[in-house]
C-alpha cells in the first residue's frame, strides 16, 4: 500500500450542484418546509382537466454539461487502495476540471480536460487511477465529447511519463485488454452511480 | 414363535412392525406372562450368532424393550442385573448404539450410584476408545447421549473419579477425538464444557483446550435440505462457549486466536474477534490484564485499515470488552491497558484528519463508553493534548478532525454520565463529572469557531455545531446562561445567516434548537422565542420575504412536546395582529400553513385528552367565525381558495380527535359556520346563494372529513346528497369549490349510510329525474359525480359494485366521452388525504383487490373486442387502475396484462398513461422478470423509442427517465441470455440519451448505460463466485 493513511475531506465541503440551483428556484429563502402540507394527492388534483403539466414547459429549457456534471461522474469513482472515493481524497477536484468549447462553429467537438492529483508524489497507482476517470467518461459523455485526463503538473514524480501513457490511444487500448487491470477498474467504478 | 425371531424377521422389512413387536414384549413383562429372565434366555442364542448384524439386532430389541417398560416395572435388581449385562456385550464390537440406548432406557427408570457410573464410564473407555472406530453416526450418537447424561446428572461421581486418578481426563478427552458429525459435535461441546467450566484440569489444560479448538473455525454448510436443522452458527456458538469457559485456557486461547486474526478469510476474523470478546468477558479481569496490550496491539489494525466494516466493529466491542473486564478489577491494570491507547490515539490526532484521526475517534467513543472510571482516564489523557494541537494547529481541516475527536468523547461521557432528562449508565454521577474541568475551553473554542469562521467552512462549523449541542446535553454540565448562549447562536444562524451551499447548517441549527428544547424547554422559550418573534413583522405591506425561513424555523420547533404549545400560542397572535393589520395572503398564507405543520407535528399531542383541550375554543372557532363573517371584521384575505384550504385543514386537524358529542355541537353548523342566516339560503342547499358563500364550502368539506361516523349531520341524509348532487353540477362554479362538494358526495356516503342502505344509496340518483347512468345524457359533470359517488363505496367494497361496475365500463366506448370516462378511472384506487381511516372513513382491507378483480379482467377482455378507435379508452382506464394497485395483486395477471401494458406505450399525447405502464413494467420487472422475458424484444425497442427523442415526438423528461429506469432494471433482473441479444443496439443507442438536454435523464441514461455495458462481463462474475 502506498499511502496508508490519506487526509480525507468532509462529504459537506465537497462542491455540489444542489449549492446554487436550490437558492435560484426558492426565492423566498425558505426551505420548502411547507411545500408538502398538504398531499400532492389532494381532493383539487382533478384527472379529468390536467393532460399538461408543469414539467412540460421546462422541457424547453436545455441544461449543458458542465464541469459539476464531470466531477459528479468521476468523483464516486473509488480509490484502488482505500474504500474511498476520489472526491473525498481530492484526487479530483472541480478547479481542475475544464470544458472546451468546439474551436471552430463548424465543428461539434468539446473537450474535456481532467487533471487528477495523486495523494503522494511516488503514487504507484496513479496510472491506474487516470485509466479509471477515462474509462468512465468515456462510457458516460456523448460521442462529441473528446476525453483528456492527465496527472496534474508537480504532483508526481513521474508526471510526464504517466501522461503520454495515459494519452496514447494504443497503450490505452491495450491496457484495457489486460484482465487483470480491468478487474481492478470494474472495482473503482463498481461504486458509480 | 417368540417376539426375538418375530422382532429380527420384521427388523429389515418394517421398522415400525419390529417396534411394535418389542412394544408387546414390554407390555406382557408387566403381567406374570412373560418374565425377564425368559426373555433374556431367549435372547441368548442369537447373542451369541456368528452374524454380527444378528448380534446387532438382538440388542437393539432389547434396548427398544427396555424403552418401552414402564416406570417401576423392573426392579432394583432386575436393573443391576441388566446393566451389567448390556456392559458386558460392550465388549462386542457390534451393537454399541443398542447397548447405549438400552443403558439410557435403564437410567431413565433408576438413579444409579456413583460406583456404577464410574463403573459404566470405565468400561466405555476400555472398550470402545476412540469412539471414531465406529463408522455409523448412528452408533456414535447413542453413546454420545449417554455421557453426556452421566456428564450432567453426576458431575460429583465423575469428577471425584478424576480427582482420583490421573490419567481419567486424558484418557476422556482422546475418547472423543476426531468425531466429524455435526450433531455429534454439539454433544462433544457440551460433555467437554463440564470438566472445562467444574474441574480443576491443571496439567490437562492444554490437552482440553486443543480437543475442542481443533474445530476452529466452524466452516460447517448445512446440506440444504437438512433435516436435523443445526447450523454452523449453533456449532460455532458452542464452540465459542468451550474456548471461554476457563481463564485456564487464556495461554493457548490469546495467541492461537490472534495467530488465525491474519487468516485472509473474513469469516475467520469475524469468529475469531466474536471469541477474543467472549473470551475477555469470561476470563475475569486478573487473566485478561496479562492480555490486554497484547489484544490491544493486534485489535487496533482492524480498526485503524479497516477491510470489512462489520470486522471493525466487532473490534471495537472487543476492546471496550477488554476496558470493561478491567473495570471490575483494580485501578493499575485498567490504566496499563488505556495507557498505550491514549499514547497511540495522540499520535493520531497530530496528523487529523486522516483515516486514522477518524479511526482514533471510533475507538475512544466506544471505549469512553465503557464506565466512569473508563471516561475519566481517557478525557484526561487525550484532552489537553488536543486542545494543544488544536491552538497550534494551521489549517481549518485538521480542527475539524481534532474537534470530530472531542464531539465523540462528549457523546460517550453522556452515555456515561447522562443528560438533563436522564441519568446515565453509572447513576447519578454528574457532580464527578471531570468533563467540567475542560467544560470552559470546550464551549470557548466551539463557540468561537461557529461564530467567527468563515461560511464556507461547512464540515468545521458543522462539527462545531454538533459539539456545542452535545455538551448542552451532559447532566447538570452547563449552566442555563452557557445553554441560552448556543441557543442564541443557532437562532441568530437561522434568521441572520445568509443560505449558502446546501443549508446545512442552517438545519443542523434548527435540528439543534429543537434538541435542546428537549432538554431545556425554557431556556429556548426565553431566549430564542423573542428573537423569532422580532422577525416576524405584523404586517408585511414591504412585501419583503424574509420571514419565510424564520417561520419555518419556528414551525417545526413545534415538533418538540414541551414547547408545542408555546409555539401554537405564539403563532396564533401573530395570525391575529396580521389579519388585523390586514396583511397579504402571502403571509397570511405562510402563517397558516406553519400553524398547521407545527399540529401535524404535534398531533399526539392533539390526541391526548381531546376533551379537555382548548385548541378547538382557541384557535379552531375563531377562525370558523372569522372565515364566515361579512362585516368588517372579515379579512380580505380569506376570500381566497388555498387559504381556505388551509383553514379547513387547520380545523380538521383539531376536530378530528374530539368527542362525537363535542363533533354534534359543530356538525349543526357545518353550512352555516356559526353565520346567522338559515342554512337552506346556502350553498348547496341554494344553489343560487351569493358568490362568497360558495367558498366556505371548502370549509365545510374539511370540518365534514374529521367527523366521526356518528355524528348527527345537520339534515336528511337523502336531502343532503340530491343537494349536493344538484349542487356541483352548477356550470359556474369555480374547479375547487367543485372539487370540495364533489368530496362530501364521496364522505357523505362513505361515512354516513349504515351497511344494509349502501345497497340502495345510489337509486334515487339512478332513477328519474337524474338518471345518473344513462348513457345519453353522460357529460363531464355528470361523470365526475358518477367517480364521486364509486370511490366511496368501492372503499366500503360494497356488493353492489358488481353491478355499478358493468355500466361504468360500458361508458368506455362512448363516442363522445369514452376518454374522459378512461381518465377518471385513476381516481379510483388513487390515495386521498380526505378520505381516509384517520377521518373515520370506512376503509375495507381488500378494496383494491375487490376492484382489481371485478374491472381488469372485464377491462382486458372488451379491449380485444373493442374497435380501434375505442381501444386506447381502455388502456388508458388500465393504466389508471394498475398505476395505483399494489404489485402482488396483478402478479397473477401479468402475463394477460404484458402486451395490453406494451400496447400502452405506443399511444400518443398520453403521456401520464405512459408513465403509469412503464411504471407497473417496471414493478413486474423487480418481482417478477420471468414473466415478461418473451416480451423482452419489444420492451427493449419502446423503452429506447420513449428515453429519446424520435422522429415524431420527444417524450417528456418524466416518461423518458421512467423509460430509462425500467430499461436499467432488465439486465439486473432478466436471465443473461435474454437480454444479451439487445446488448449492442441498446448501448449504441443510448449515447443519444446521453446528450439529452436535461440533466436528470442524462444521469439516468448513465446508469443504464452502464449497466448494460456489464452484460457480457455477468458471467465471469458467476464463475469467479
Amino acid at each position: 500500500m502506498d499511502n496508508a493513511n490519506p487526509t480525507i475531506l468532509n462529504p459537506s465541503d465537497l462542491p455540489s450542484r444542489r449549492a446554487d440551483s436550490s437558492l435560484k428556484t426558492r426565492d423566498d429563502g425558505g426551505t420548502g418546509l411547507f411545500d408538502n402540507l398538504i398531499p400532492h394527492y389532494n381532493y383539487l388534483s382533478d384527472p379529468f382537466d390536467s393532460p399538461v403539466s408543469p414539467s412540460d414547459s421546462e422541457d424547453d429549457s436545455l441544461e449543458d454539461i458542465d464541469a459539476q456534471e464531470i466531477y459528479d461522474l468521476i468523483s464516486s469513482i473509488s480509490d484502488p487502495e482505500h474504500p474511498l472515493s476520489l472526491g473525498s481524497l481530492a484526487v479530483v477536484n472541480l478547479p481542475d476540471i475544464h470544458i472546451q468549447p468546439p474551436p471552430s462553429p463548424r465543428s461539434s467537438i468539446s473537450t474535456v480536460l481532467v487533471e487528477v492529483t495523486p495523494t503522494i508524489t511516488h503514487c504507484s497507482l496513479a496510472t491506474v487511477i487516470g485509466l479509471g476517470v477515462r474509462v468512465r467518461l468515456e462510457q458516460a459523455l456523448p460521442p462529441r465529447f473528446r476525453v483528456d485526463v492527465r496527472i496534474k503538473k508537480g504532483t508526481h514524480s513521474t508526471d510526464e511519463a504517466v501522461n503520454k501513457q495515459l494519452g496514447d490511444k494504443e497503450r490505452v487500448a491495450a491496457a484495457l485488454e489486460n484482465g487483470t487491470l480491468m478487474g481492478v477498474l470494474q472495482k473503482m467504478l463498481a461504486t458509480c452511480e | 414363535m417368540s417376539d426375538i425371531q418375530q422382532y429380527l424377521l420384521d427388523c429389515d422389512r418394517n421398522k415400525r412392525e419390529a417396534s411394535s413387536v418389542a412394544q408387546r414384549s414390554a407390555a406382557r413383562l408387566q403381567t406374570p406372562d412373560l418374565k425377564l429372565l425368559t426373555l433374556i434366555e431367549q435372547l441368548a442364542e442369537y447373542c451369541n450368532s456368528e452374524d454380527g448384524a444378528t448380534r446387532a439386532k438382538t440388542m437393539a430389541y432389547l434396548a427398544e424393550v427396555l424403552g418401552f417398560v414402564p416406570q417401576k416395572v423392573l426392579s432394583l435388581q432386575q436393573r443391576i442385573l441388566l446393566c451389567d449385562f448390556l456392559l458386558s456385550r460392550l465388549e462386542d464390537s457390534e451393537g454399541l448404539g443398542p447397548c447405549a440406548k438400552g443403558l439410557m432406557a435403564l437410567e431413565e427408570r433408576g438413579k444409579w450410584d456413583n460406583e456404577r457410573v464410574v463403573k459404566i464410564m470405565e468400561t466405555l473407555l476400555a472398550h470402545t476408545s476412540p469412539l471414531r472406530q465406529y463408522k455409523q453416526q448412528s452408533e456414535r450418537y447413542p453413546v454420545l447421549r449417554l455421557v453426556d447424561t452421566l456428564m450432567a446428572r453426576y458431575r460429583d461421581a465423575l469428577r471425584s473419579h478424576h480427582e482420583a486418578s490421573t490419567d481419567f481426563l486424558s484418557r476422556f478427552i482422546a475418547y472423543f477425538d476426531g468425531e466429524k458429525d455435526p450433531r455429534n459435535l454439539m454433544v462433544v461441546f457440551s460433555i467437554l464444557k463440564v470438566p472445562m467450566a467444574e474441574w480443576n484440569i491443571g496439567a490437562e489444560a492444554q490437552e482440553l483446550f486443543d480437543a475442542v479448538f481443533n474445530y476452529f473455525p466452524i466452516t460447517f454448510r448445512p446440506p440444504p435440505d437438512d433435516p436435523y436443522g443445526i447450523t454452523a452458527q449453533d456449532l460455532k456458538d458452542r464452540l465459542r462457549d468451550c474456548i471461554a469457559s476457563t481463564p485456564d485456557f487464556a495461554p493457548y486461547a490469546f495467541p492461537a486466536l490472534l495467530d488465525k486474526l491474519d487468516s485472509t478469510a473474513m469469516n475467520t476474523k469475524r469468529d475469531v474477534l466474536h471469541s477474543i470478546t467472549s473470551c475477555v468477558v469470561e476470563y475475569g479481569p486478573r487473566t485478561t490484564s496479562l492480555y490486554s496490550i497484547t489484544l490491544w496491539d493486534a485489535l487496533k489494525f482492524e480498526i485503524l485499515n479497516v477491510q470489512e466494516e462489520d470486522l471493525a466493529h466487532e473490534a471495537l466491542d472487543g476492546l471496550a470488552a477488554i476496558a470493561r473486564t478491567l473495570s471490575q478489577g483494580t485501578s493499575g491494570p485498567l490504566n496499563a491497558y488505556l495507557r498505550p491507547i491514549i499514547k497511540e490515539c495522540n499520535e493520531h490526532l497530530e496528523d487529523a484528519p486522516t483515516k486514522q484521526s477518524e479511526a482514533s475517534a471510533r475507538i475512544l467513543h466506544k471505549i469512553a463508553d465503557v464506565s466512569a472510571e473508563v471516561t475519566n482516564i481517557l478525557l484526561a489523557g487525550i484532552l489537553p493534548n488536543l486542545f494543544h494541537l488544536f491552538q497550534t494547529a494551521e489549517t481549518m481541516a485538521k480542527r475539524r478532525g481534532l474537534l470530530e475527536v472531542l464531539v465523540q468523547l462528549i457523546r460517550a461521557n453522556i452515555s456515561v454520565y447522562g443528560d438533563w432528562r436522564s441519568m446515565g449508565t453509572d447513576g447519578e454521577q454528574a457532580a464527578n463529572n471531570p468533563l467540567a474541568q475542560y467544560r470552559d475551553q470546550a464551549l470557548e473554542i466551539m463557540v468561537n469557531g461557529l461564530e467567527t469562521a468563515p461560511v464556507n467552512e461547512v464540515s468545521f462549523r458543522l462539527v462545531c455545531l454538533e459539539g456545542l449541542l452535545q455538551l448542552s446535553k451532559v447532566r447538570s454540565l452547563l449552566s442555563d446562561e452557557s445553554v441560552g448562549r448556543i441557543t442564541q447562536l443557532l437562532h441568530s444562524v437561522v434568521i441572520h445567516e445568509e443560505p449558502y451551499g446546501k443549508n446545512e447548517i442552517k438545519e443542523a441549527s434548527i435540528d439543534g434548537l429543537v434538541e435542546i428544547a428537549h432538554q431545556k424547554p425554557q431556556v429556548v422559550v426565553d431566549k430564542a422565542f423573542p428573537a423569532f418573534m422580532a422577525q416576524l413583522p405584523d404586517t408585511d405591506v414591504d412585501g419583503s420575504k424574509a420571514y419565510v425561513p424564520v417561520l419555518e424555523a419556528f414551525a417545526k420547533l413545534g415538533s418538540e412536546d414541551k414547547i408545542f404549545d408555546t409555539v401554537i400560542l405564539r403563532l396564533k397572535n401573530k395570525f391575529s395582529s396580521a389579519v388585523k393589520q390586514n396583511a397579504s395572503s402571502a403571509y397570511i398564507i405562510a402563517l397558516l400553513s406553519a400553524i398547521l405543520y407545527a399540529l401535524v407535528q404535534g398531533a399526539n399531542k392533539l390526541e391526548q385528552n381531546p376533551e379537555s383541550s382548548t385548541y378547538y375554543q382557541d384557535i379552531a372557532l375563531p377562525l370558523l367565525q372569522r372565515t364566515s363573517s361579512s362585516d368588517a371584521s372579515h379579512p380580505e384575505a380569506l376570500d381566497d381558495e388555498t387559504t381556505l384550504d388551509l383553514v379547513g385543514r387547520i380545523c380538521s386537524t383539531i376536530i378530528r380527535s374530539r368527542s362525537v358529542h363535542q363533533q354534534n355541537a359543530i356538525a349543526t353548523e357545518l353550512y352555516t359556520l356559526f353565520r346567522a342566516t338559515p342554512q337552506a339560503e346556502l350553498p348547496p342547499f341554494n344553489p343560487n346563494a351569493p358568490l362568497d358563500t360558495h367558498r366556505s364550502m371548502i370549509v365545510s368539506t374539511h370540518l365534514l372529513a374529521s367527523f366521526r361516523k356518528e355524528a348527527t349531520l345537520p339534515c336528511e341524509l337523502q336531502l343532503l346528497i340530491s343537494s349536493l348532487a344538484e349542487y356541483v353540477q352548477q356550470p359556474s362554479l369555480s374547479n375547487a369549490v367543485r372539487a370540495a362538494s364533489l368530496r362530501q358526495i364521496s364522505l357523505v356516503i362513505n361515512k354516513f349510510y349504515p351497511t344494509a342502505a349502501l345497497k340502495t344509496c345510489m337509486d334515487p340518483l339512478l332513477s328519474a329525474p337524474m338518471q345518473l347512468f344513462n348513457q345519453e345524457k353522460l357529460d363531464p359533470p355528470r361523470i365526475r359525480l358518477i367517480f364521486a359517488c364509486l370511490k366511496a363505496i368501492l372503499l366500503r367494497s360494497s356488493p353492489i359494485l358488481s353491478t355499478l361496475y358493468p355500466s361504468l365500463l360500458s361508458f368506455l366506448a362512448h363516442p363522445q366521452h369514452g376518454r374522459t370516462v378512461a381518465h377518471g378511472f385513476a381516481t379510483l384506487l388513487q390515495p386521498d388525504d380526505l378520505l381516509s381511516k384517520q377521518n373515520h372513513c370506512l376503509i375495507s382491507g381488500l378494496h383494491k383487490q375487490k376492484t382489481f378483480a371485478l374491472l381488469v379482467p372485464s377491462i382486458t377482455q372488451a379491449f380485444r373486442d373493442a374497435t380501434p378507435e375505442n381501444k386506447p379508452n381502455y388502456l388508458v382506464a388500465l393504466s389508471g387502475i394498475l398505476k395505483w394497485t399494489p404489485f402482488d395483486i396483478v402478479v397473477g395477471e401479468v402475463a394477460v396484462l404484458a402486451s395490453l401494458l406494451l400496447q400502452s406505450l405506443d399511444l400518443q399525447r398520453e403521456d401520464a398513461v405512459k408513465e403509469a405502464a412503464i411504471g407497473t413494467l417496471t414493478a413486474v420487472l423487480q418481482e417478477r422478470a420471468s414473466a415478461i422475458e418473451e416480451h423482452a424484444g419489444s420492451l427493449v425497442a419502446r423503452l429506447l423509442a420513449n428515453a429519446t427523442a424520435t422522429a415524431t415526438a420527444i417524450p417528456p423528461p418524466k416518461v423518458r427517465v421512467a423509460a430509462l429506469r425500467c430499461l436499467t432494471l432488465m439486465p439486473e433482473k432478466m436471465k443473461l441470455e435474454v437480454v444479451l441479444p439487445y446488448r449492442k443496439q441498446v448501448v449504441r443507442r443510448l449515447t443519444a440519451a446521453l446528450d439529452d438536454r436535461k440533466r436528470g435523464v442524462r444521469g439516468q441514461a448513465v446508469r443504464c448505460r452502464s449497466r448494460w455495458l456489464g452484460v457480457d462481463e455477468v458471467g465471469d462474475e458467476d464463475e469467479d463466485e
